[in-house]
């Protein structure tokens, strides 16, 4: 196969020795099937091995390898290098705090996602006696499409909310909320959905759709968090009239 | 060059024992690519802010007297206001359309037993309450009705 050489000018940031994040270019001799990851594993492997950047399943399921490359949140196993030119600008997830190269820090994400009690909650548990919860495929289908979702965080890379509200949950954790609540076998909507309600939630989404644009696996985020803004003033309207079950 | 994001954003509550570097925002943002769309989008809420002026101005003239109502007839006669007019119902169409497209997506699957009808339909039934409410409205301003 013929190869052809592509620069890459990748975002590095040293937290020992550097004030702010800079820029470097290297020069990688790319194969036609290449994806943006191969050049930053050859990098890694061939120029410089201090480059970091995290990557694993190199099949669009982990989730590890989301980048912003020209700009624009990417997984970068599954983008072809082709489709760029003869620059590519590899730069870490943007309104993420960097903690060194292309790796940013997750911590925050991850506190989010807990945040929105991502279970099933009953209020009863079932003694094992008493069989498997079962569920039809009509109630599955609610709640299948958010429930593809890998945690890449594309979406939060591409939400203008994130990077000016802090305190905004963000699409892929409130997309994971509404799956929950979508489940048949669940009985804490009650409950999410009065996190929902409250501040820095499904409310200051301004509709930007950009999640659900960006979203690799087609969860369509933005559909999860307007949808759970009818749910929970639903919720909250029909609280006063019909008394509360479902777990606490 | 991206513009710096808020320093918290997506920051754990405990900082860890690594420094960080600050977020940005996506490079593309606020005015290029798909975000300039939903820049202008946000920006059209300068003009209804106008309009509502406007409209404030109209029925305070109105509450004057006719000499003051034709007054602002003639000051609405102005090409600068015919132009503030027509940015307005541009703005609106704009909207219109984004909000129509984007709506039937953010409908629930299920309240209780009932489904929302399917997206083209819920589209169709938008446009045609915007059709038939503009419509109306164009039939009573020309004297049509009433």
């Amino acid at each position: 196969m013929s190869e052809v050489t592509k620069t890459f000018v990748v975002t590095r940031f040293d937290p020992d020795k550097d004030e702010a994040p800079r820029q470097q270019s290297f020069e990688v001799p790319v194969q036609p099937d290449w994806k943006v990851l191969d050049g930053l594993n050859y990098i890694k492997d061939e120029i410089d091995g201090t480059l970091s950047h995290r990557w694993s399943c190199r099949m669009a399921v982990c989730g590890s390898c989301g980048m912003m490359v020209n700009g624009k949140p990417s997984l970068t196993c599954k983008d072809p290098l082709s489709s760029y030119g003869d620059t590519v600008e590899v730069a870490p997830l943007s309104n993420f705090p960097i903690v060194r190269d292309l790796v940013i820090e997750m911590d925050g994400f991850m506190e989010k996602f807990k945040a929105v009690k991502p279970w099933i909650m009953t209020a009863k548990e079932k003694a094992v006696e008493e069989g498997t919860n079962r569920q039809s495929p009509e109630e599955l289908e609610y709640f299948k499409q958010f429930s593809l979702c890998i945690n890449c965080m594309l979406c939060y890379s591409a939400c203008p909310v994130v990077g000016n509200e802090p305190d905004f949950l963000g699409p892929a954790a409130i997309a994971l909320g509404h799956r929950y609540n979508m489940d048949s076998r669940d009985e804490g909507s009650a409950l999410r959905n009065e996190i929902f309600r409250g501040e820095g939630t499904v409310f200051a989404c301004s509709y930007a759709n950009e999640c659900s644009e960006v979203c690799p696996k087609h969860v369509d985020p933005a559909a999860a968090v307007n949808q759970s803004k009818i749910n929970a003033v639903i919720d909250w309207a029909t609280s006063f009239v019909v008394p509360r079950g479902g777990a606490k | 060059m991206a513009r710096a994001a808020h320093p918290g954003s997506m920051s754990p509550s405990k900082p860890g024992r690594t420094r960080t570097a600050p977020p940005s925002m996506p490079p593309q943002f606020p005015t290029s690519g798909r975000y300039l769309s939903y820049t202008l989008f946000g920006m059209t809420g300068i003009l209804y802010l106008l309009a509502g002026f406007v409209a404030l101005r109209v029925v305070w003239a109105l509450g004057d007297g006719p000499a003051a109502w034709q007054g602002i007839q003639q000051q609405l006669a102005n090409p600068l206001y015919v132009l503030f007019h027509l940015l307005s119902l541009v703005a609106v169409v704009f909207v219109g359309v984004r909000f129509f497209s984007l709506f039937p997506k953010a409908q629930p699957a299920k309240i209780g037993p009932a489904k929302p009808p399917p997206a083209p339909v819920l589209t169709a039934m938008l446009y045609g309450a915007w059709i038939g409410v503009a419509g109306g409205l164009a039939l009573v301003l020309a004297g049509g009705i009433f």
